[in-house]
């Protein structure tokens, strides 16, 4: 069989969705020819299938990421930041500026700092690898499926289906917590709702237009929770999707 | 033909024997059953379907495309499209695949007997009907006159267009005619328009005729229309869908279709209806 | 049929007893509101009252995630995951939840026999109670409120113990195995019985035939009133994943990392979700999310005709379990509206 050759990579981010991969036992019929965080040896060079982490942020992640664009046949988005800017995507427009003066103050920045982007703003992204960090079976069908010469079947339904399967309380209903389940991709099997802990959204808002931002906030408006409140914990991981503010926004007029 | 060792899901080992080119992105495979006694008994109705699985990749429901008649062999005719068929269309001669049904309700080809037969194709549409047609062919002396209309948007993607190409000439003087037209081309030496202007051409008498209709949905109501003007009876009017099916048994759920009072699982209630199940049930096509 | 009645006393040691036919399974609770049947070790911990589980009893024949091949890639091989079944005993189903397995009888057993459900339906040995309709049940209207067949013995409540209906060759082996459990029903035994009815129809919040639903649904599908409930939809699933008559499943192929093994896998799936109406090419049947909320009034509502019902059995667990407070009866009460029962 045919090896499979791939690149991680990690852009802005906190290594751990690599860390996670890198804790996984590997088969002989894959190849690592690129990452950094396991071996100095080596250089973005052709791959099979590339993996990157984390969120553009810098102008070094804009060239870095386009330059493995490049040399992968595949490309996936692996984990939140990736899929979808992640929680550093929250800091927008003018906070942003500020934000970064606060940190950085006036001291001479050698690197072009930027808002923190789902590498889908820059390139072509082939696959989505959702979670924070990814699960390890999904990291491990992702990877067999490409091996293998086929290709990942993405999710597009909730946590909640998942919640269900595994028979846990909804906690929405019950406890009146704002589990943003309904919206969040499915594929952790509701770990969190396990231990009547509500989903806040870690693995970014559902694919394809159907995060219905507006219907949850108006479930949590029903239940007496604040604009600011649902807003707070709506953009955490959702930030970035395309009229969230729109749509909660739509529900308080 | 379920007599699969108890498991409706399980699967029989199939050889791919040859493959044809046929479009860009349509191929014809030609299978035979590796258990010697399985290819002897099994058989099917043209209009049924098979499920198709490549071990690892899935499986998918694709209609048989070939005669019943043909023992111990059966031709599908994959497109190009997903994750099983992409890696379908690699498939080489002397490869594998598992295969189980075959699956749905088929046209009623005994109730055609002793009539004339249209036969109308858009795009992919000839598949199932190529069985339809081949049957015939199989049976000349049981059917009247035949007419097949196979259409497409440009020449290439016309489907079995050579072989239809082929037998024109023959078919003629046995009362069968062959139309291809294209709607798009304007290289195409042949007929120009959608398929539905071409059934004034057809050698069929619509008082004896029964139709066959196969192509997107969205074509099947302006073709309907067309039909009734020329004469031809509704009540012989016979389209088949298609759905995504996961079981091809009517378990899984994926192809239920229809409205409250005709709710229909295309994969045992279908995937041939009626024109008259069609008109009365919106979300069917 | 067999009637015997068995005294509150005995119960604790029927319960005990069940246990010598199978794992036990009843519902207990596992949380503030909610309901599960879970196997059943301490039988005073199982639970009398509960009127709905999180999860539907078809969790026990179809389960949510469940391997049916393993493939062996490199010869094309499909090994098939069949296991004994062992003998089960659900305890506590009422008699909606019995219709609905009834239902997906007629659907899994049909003449292509789905042989991992069969064998669990096999081994389940089946134990009815009775009960008192909440705001969410309708089963009167669905006509599921009562069953003749579908179980080994079914529990009526009375003052001082169970009415208890025989309804199955299992279910007289089990009161002729242990006779000390068991009594003769007397007459006032019968005017209890005839009272607890009584009062449970008078319960219910809508009365009335309810068989011209599918109509008057088909004539209505063009209502506002889709429009605004699908609005409010969270398209979360919860309603079909409680349903006990909802029994979409996906299957998918999972290679393992070596390339030469793969699982075929099922598991529950809901016409909710986006990917449920894609076909080959990316069209898709159900587009909006419109489309899919009324694709599940349309197939609730729809006849199952070898049972004479409704796929609906009228439990209510869509409603109750809808996290946007969507109620599934008032939105049918609602296109209703102008026939007076």
């Amino acid at each position: 069989m045919k090896k499979l050759k791939i690149g991680v990579h990690g852009l802005t981010s906190c290594y751990g969705c690599q860390l996670k991969m890198a804790s996984l036992k590997l088969a002989e019929n894959i190849e690592i020819v690129y990452w950094n965080m396991l071996s100095s040896k080596g250089e973005i060079g052709k791959v099979d299938v590339a993996f990157v982490e984390g969120s553009v942020s810098t102008g070094e992640d804009e060239e870095e990421l386009k330059k493995i664009r490049e040399n992968a046949d595949i490309l996936v988005a692996m984990g939140t930041c990736a899929t979808h800017g992640g929680v550093q995507g929250v800091i927008f427009g003018e906070d942003y500026k500020k934000c970064f003066k606060e940190i950085y103050g006036d001291n001479n920045i050698e690197f072009d700092g930027r808002i923190g982007e789902p590498i889908k703003k820059y390139v072509k992204v082939d696959y989505n690898l959702p979670g924070c960090p990814p699960e390890e079976d999904e990291i491990l069908y992702y990877l067999a499926t490409f091996a293998l010469g086929s290709y990942p079947e993405e999710k597009d339904y909730p946590v909640c289906a998942e919640c269900r399967r595994n028979g846990y309380p909804c906690i929405l209903i019950e406890k009146n917590k704002p589990c943003l389940g309904p919206l969040t991709v499915a594929g952790c099997k509701a770990r969190c709702l396990k231990y009547g802990i509500e989903c806040t959204g870690c693995r970014g808002p559902l694919p394809h237009n159907i995060a219905w931002f507006d219907s949850l906030a108006r479930t949590f408006k029903e239940r007496g929770m604040s604009k600011e409140f649902i807003k707070s914990k709506m953009e955490i991981f959702g930030k970035q999707y395309e009229n969230m503010e729109e749509l909660i926004n739509k529900v308080f007029e | 033909m379920h007599e699969n060792k108890g498991n409706v899901y399980s699967l029989y080992k199939c050889r791919v024997l040859r493959v044809y080119d046929l479009t860009d992105d349509v191929k014809l495979f030609l299978f035979r059953f590796e258990d010697p006694d399985i290819a002897e008994k099994w058989t099917f109705i043209p209009g049924q379907f098979v499920q198709l699985s490549l071990p690892g990749y899935g499986e998918v429901p694709i209609s048989i495309c070939s005669s019943p008649m043909r023992r111990g062999f059966f031709e599908l005719c994959i497109k190009k499209a997903g994750r099983v068929t992409s890696k379908i269309f690699e498939l080489k001669p002397g490869d594998f695949v598992g295969v189980r049904g075959p699956y749905g309700n088929g046209f009623p080809m005994q109730e055609f007997e002793g009539n004339d037969m249209l036969l109308i194709a858009c795009g992919i549409g000839m598949a199932p009907l190529r069985s339809v047609f081949m049957y015939a062919l199989d049976n000349r002396w049981k059917f009247g006159n035949i007419t097949v209309i196979n259409s497409a948007k440009y020449g290439k993607n016309l489907l079995f267009k050579k072989e239809l190409e082929a037998m024109r000439d023959v078919a003629e003087a046995e009362n069968i005619r062959i139309i291809q037209t294209v709607t798009r081309d304007p290289d195409w030496p042949g007929r120009i328009g959608r398929a539905q202007e071409h059934i004034r051409y057809a050698n069929t008498r619509p008082d004896k005729s029964y139709v066959c209709l196969c192509g997107p949905p969205q074509a099947y109501h302006d073709i309907f229309t067309k039909l009734i003007e020329h004469g031809y009876n509704p009540k012989r009017i016979y389209v088949t869908l298609e759905r995504r099916m996961k079981c091809g048994v009517g378990k899984c759920g994926h192809c239920i279709a229809g409205t409250s009072t005709f709710l229909k699982y295309i994969c045992i209630d279908g995937p041939v209806f009626g024109y008259y199940d069609i008109i009365s049930t919106p979300g069917l096509i | 049929m067999r009637y015997v009645k068995i005294y509150n006393e005995k119960m604790q040691e029927f319960l005990e007893r069940l246990k010598n036919y199978g794992k036990l399974y009843a519902p207990v609770k596992i949380s503030d509101k909610f309901y599960d049947r879970k196997e059943i070790d301490d039988v005073k911990k199982i639970s009398f009252d509960c009127l709905r589980t999180i999860m539907p009893a078809k969790k026990f024949f179809i389960p949510p995630y469940e391997e049916l091949f393993e493939i062996d890639i490199e010869n094309a091989d499909y090994k098939e995951k069949i296991e004994e079944t062992e003998p089960f005993v659900l305890f506590g189903l009422h008699a909606c939840e019995i219709v609905a397995l009834r239902i997906l009888d007629g659907v899994y057993l049909d003449e292509f026999p789905d042989i991992y459900y069969a064998n669990r339906r096999k081994a389940g040995i089946i134990i009815g109670l009775s009960c008192l309709p909440d705001e969410y049940c309708f089963c009167n209207l669905t006509r599921t409120d009562f069953v003749d067949i579908g179980f080994e013995l079914f529990l009526h409540e009375l003052p001082d113990g169970y009415l208890i209906r025989v309804g199955s060759p299992k279910g007289h082996k089990i009161v002729d195995e242990n006779p000390d459990l068991f009594s003769e029903v007397k007459k006032e035994d019968i005017d209890a019985f005839k009272m607890f009815e009584e009062k449970r129809q008078k319960l219910f919040k809508y009365y009335g035939s309810f068989d011209n639903i599918r109509y008057i649904l088909e004539l209505t599908m063009k209502d506002k009133i889709w429009d605004e409930e699908a609005e409010k939809c969270l398209g979360c699933g919860n309603c079909t994943m409680t349903c006990p008559t909802c029994r979409c499943y996906d299957v998918q192929d999972i290679p393992d990392i070596d390339g030469k093994h793969a699982k075929r896998i099922r598991f529950w799936d809901s016409c909710q979700f986006r990917s449920h109406g894609l076909v080959a090419g990316g069209h898709n049947f159900r587009p909006t999310k419109k489309d899919r909320f009324l694709n599940r009034y349309i197939c609730k509502n729809a006849y199952f005709y070898p049972l004479g019902t409704s796929y609906c059995v009228g439990c209510g667990n869509c409603t109750y379990f809808c996290p946007a407070n969507i109620n599934f009866l008032e939105n049918l009460i609602e296109i209703r509206r102008g026939i007076n029962a």
